[in-house]
């Protein structure tokens, strides 16, 4: 690898950083924003869901992979999707 | 530079779409392994969030699980991160001392990580908050607690990375070795990133 490209590669990784790092302080201080509390709930846990994809796809790289790892991650993930919004109707009908 | 090339370096491409027999079997290993986390992470997350839906309540208690400390530790794990690709880029560059450098920063990140969580621990417990003090209780140590192993699996990892990195042994796989170690971490630090909304922030919007 030339010098330049790892110091490309370098400040590329850092940018990633400096993003996980702010998004991990708007995370934080939309909880005490004076919006309702679903409205913060729910950007709390899509701000959580873009940090997950900025590291897997760049510090684990999973951007430049063979579908079949993409095919392996996915499978676990709605297998837990699926699980959680079948007993979420368990718990509905048992209301 | 292409997209591919700032991930993997100058000369070294994404594999082919047929080409899955160039995929390292170490890799393939590792993220089939992976797979089962996610079930395992997945289903105590799920079962948090079915619980606390079905029963209601739990914010008196996670008033007393301090935001600030898990913001601390979500910026070291984060950090750790960084300095973890950042070892795999000085090893494609073929810097020793930056690996050893940003080896040690992430053997001393993991580490400062568990510390915090142990005074974070002891200070539940010094207020009687035990795994048998209430379901969020027991959750929340469940959770935290088999994440921290992981911490520590990977610290250990690391350390025996660095190990080798001091003693020369490290070069001839270095980059494959740091990549399969580095996909752990990585995975360790993402499994966080959903702890910490969902144990220190979520219930206090509740």
């Amino acid at each position: 690898m030339s010098t330049q490209t790892a110091h490309d590669t370098q400040s590329f990784y850092v940018e990633i950083w400096a993003w996980l790092v702010g998004l991990l302080i708007l995370g934080t201080v939309v909880v005490f924003l004076p919006i309702p509390k679903i409205t913060a709930l729910v950007a709390v846990f899509a701000i959580a869901v873009v940090k997950a994809i900025l590291v897997v796809r760049n510090y684990m790289h999973l951007r430049a992979e063979h579908l079949v790892i993409y095919l392996i991650v996915a499978l676990p993930v709605l297998l837990v999707i699926g699980m959680t919004l079948t007993l979420l109707l368990d718990i509905a009908f048992r209301r | 530079m292409a997209e591919s090339e700032m991930a993997f370096g100058a000369g070294v491409t994404a594999p082919e779409a047929d080409g899955l027999e160039r995929i390292p079997a170490a890799k393939l290993a590792l993220w089939v392994f992976l797979a089962g986390e996610i079930m395992i992470f997945g289903g105590l997350i799920a079962c948090f969030i079915l619980y606390r839906i079905a029963q209601g309540g739990w914010a008196s208690d996670a008033a007393h699980v301090d935001w600030q400390i898990g913001t601390l530790n979500t910026l070291v794990l984060l950090t750790s991160s960084l300095t973890m690709i950042l070892a795999l880029g000085a090893a494609r560059a073929g810097n020793h001392q930056g690996v050893k450098r940003y080896l040690a920063l992430t053997v001393g990140l993991g580490l400062m990580f568990l510390v915090v969580k142990a005074y974070e621990y002891a200070g539940h417990f010094a207020t009687g908050f035990t795994p048998l003090s209430g379901m969020f209780w027991s959750f929340y140590y469940t959770m935290t607690g088999l994440h921290a192993l992981h911490v520590t699996g990977g610290i250990v990892v690391n350390s025996v990375l660095l190990a080798m990195a001091i003693r020369g042994t490290l070069w001839e796989h270095a980059e494959r070795r740091l990549e399969v170690a580095g996909l752990y971490w990585h995975f360790v630090d993402v499994v966080w990133i959903f702890l910490f909304p969902l144990l220190y922030l979520s219930l206090k919007l509740t």
